[in-house]
């Protein structure tokens, strides 16, 4: 397919224990910045940037990144990914991203927000080798809507279809359409508005991490419900449902640290933004 | 010969030992929440499991395997088989429905010789297929010239009825409020399987975030009757 609104290839392999960006390609409505080191891990973070501001009707964003063997990689948004009104056709987003052997790839955007009529559909596939670690983050926000519409987006369409050695072993397939749907009514948002998604696959996952996730992040809470469950393959999914984009990130931040701690022995950094 | 309507009925019957009344697929949360309590507040969830979630899962696998079927297609049944195990993303629910459809499949091959259906247990039995109630199902609707639409609302409906048993013990229900939920359903039935027929393939998995996290939260359940 062709006339993307914005391009983006990044590989990412490693150079004397640092992870560096061995080809980096961007185009139109992409641009990622030069890599920052956090700490002394090597793990290399880009920032992904969107100068148009958002995603218009028809636009069409294409991502493609490969993690060579043993890099590892953080990549994440300058700001919110924002989805305007679409009357003539959804905006779309495809993600590809290939994980070798001993690699490790964060992805951890800022959320998406859907203002009124938006539609927005989004198709992302991950391949990963066996030993390659994967922890990949979504969070799905209503815009601010003049007349205090909770809901005002048409649909938000997002699609997760996660490979491990060609075999399909995670797909996710949430679509909400407030425009179609009760989606107040009962099983949809149960009364919230934000709703957070995090997959996270590595071979030493196991069910004492899972405890260890839901013991620091459940509480009899009314700002915030998760489920937690595992994979067919050593690694789990972390669903949040809350009414704050920040109440989601405070939780996947938790997430975060606590895989980072018992697989790395490492505290991820702050992500920073500006 | 038997007739072939009743020899699928015989699939449906709450007695057929397939181990869907130890499954609630989240129905359990939602009591212990007290966000289901009655008749109409059962009805509502029993509305959102079937056209949320139910219709893009199993229905539409249904409705794909039956033609896949007819096409002698099989590499596009194992292909379903795959992506129904893996959407089903809480543990428990993907492991029940792969327990009831082996216990179907096995139940199955025991009445009938369908070659299909032994190709399936093999694959299963050498970890490359997980097994699916609603694939089985349709192997025996099609190997039994049951039509496609009339093949999805049946399993549909075998599917409801359990579910409606269950909620009467659990919620509880009395018998007469169970009898009057299915028959009330039957319309929402037909509507689903008239839905069915028109989902595109890459309407396939769609899930609703609310029932997919209480069948999440149902491992977490300290209390239970279900096993999911």
């Amino acid at each position: 397919m062709k006339d993307w609104t914005g391009v983006l290839s990044l590989d990412a392999e490693v150079r004397n224990g640092k992870t560096v960006g061995k080809d980096v390609y961007f185009q139109g409505a992409y641009k990622v910045m030069r890599p920052v080191y956090h700490d002394d891990s090597g793990q290399a973070c880009y920032y992904i940037l969107n100068p148009g501001g958002g995603y218009l009707d028809g636009d069409r964003y294409q991502m493609q990144v490969t993690v060579q063997e043993e890099a590892r990689l953080t990549l994440t948004t300058q700001s919110a990914t924002k989805i305007y009104k679409s009357p003539r056709s959804f905006s779309y987003s495809e993600m590809e991203f290939t994980l070798k052997n001993g690699s490790y790839l964060e992805y951890i955007p800022d959320p998406l927000i859907g203002y009124r009529d938006a539609r927005y559909k989004q198709k992302t596939v991950v391949h990963m080798e066996k030993g390659a670690t994967l922890l990949y983050s979504d969070i799905i926000t209503p815009g601010w809507s003049p007349d205090g519409e909770k809901f005002s987006y048409h649909t938000l369409q997002l699609k997760t279809e996660i490979y491990m050695d060609e075999d399909l072993v995670v797909f996710d397939h949430i679509k909400l359409s407030p425009a179609t749907q009760d989606i107040e009514g009962l099983g949809f948002m149960e009364g919230f508005s934000h709703m957070g998604s995090m997959i996270v696959i590595g071979e030493k996952s196991n069910a004492a991490l899972l405890d260890l996730v839901y013991q620091e992040l459940h509480e009899n809470s009314t700002d915030f419900k998760i489920g937690l469950s595992a994979l067919s393959v050593p690694g789990f999914t972390l669903r949040v449902l809350a009414n704050t984009t920040q109440v989601i990130e405070a939780l996947f931040a938790k997430c975060h640290m606590i895989v980072n701690k018992e697989w790395y022995d490492i505290n991820p950094s702050f992500l920073r933004k500006y | 010969m038997t007739n072939n309507v009743l020899s699928l009925f015989q699939l449906c019957d709450s007695n057929f030992p397939t181990g869907a009344f130890s499954h609630s697929y989240g129905l359990e949360s939602y009591i212990q929440e007290d966000k289901v309590h009655d008749q109409p507040s059962f009805l509502q969830w029993l509305n959102a499991y079937l056209n949320e979630q139910l219709i893009y899962t199993d229905g539409l696998a249904s409705r794909l395997v039956y033609e896949a079927l007819e096409a002698n297609d099989l590499e596009s049944i194992w292909k379903l088989d795959r992506m129904i195990t893996m959407q089903n993303l809480p543990r428990e629910t993907r492991e029940g429905s792969k327990r009831t459809g082996e216990r179907m499949l096995k139940l199955v091959e025991s009445l009938y010789d369908i070659p299909v259906l032994a190709d399936y247990r093999k694959r299963i039995a050498q970890k490359n297929s997980f097994g699916h109630p609603a694939i089985v199902f349709t192997m025996v609707g099609h190997h039994l010239n049951v039509a496609k639409h009339t093949t999805t609302l049946y399993y549909l409906y075998s599917t409801v009825s359990s579910l409606v048993q269950n909620a009467v013990r659990a919620i509880p229900l009395g018998q007469t409020a169970g009898q009057k939920t299915i028959m009330e359903f039957q319309t929402s039935l037909h509507n689903a399987t008239d839905k069915i027929q028109q989902l595109d393939e890459d309407d396939f998995g769609i899930v609703s975030p609310g029932l997919e996290l209480s069948q999440m939260k149902h491992e977490r359940v300290n209390i239970r009757i279900f096993m999911s």
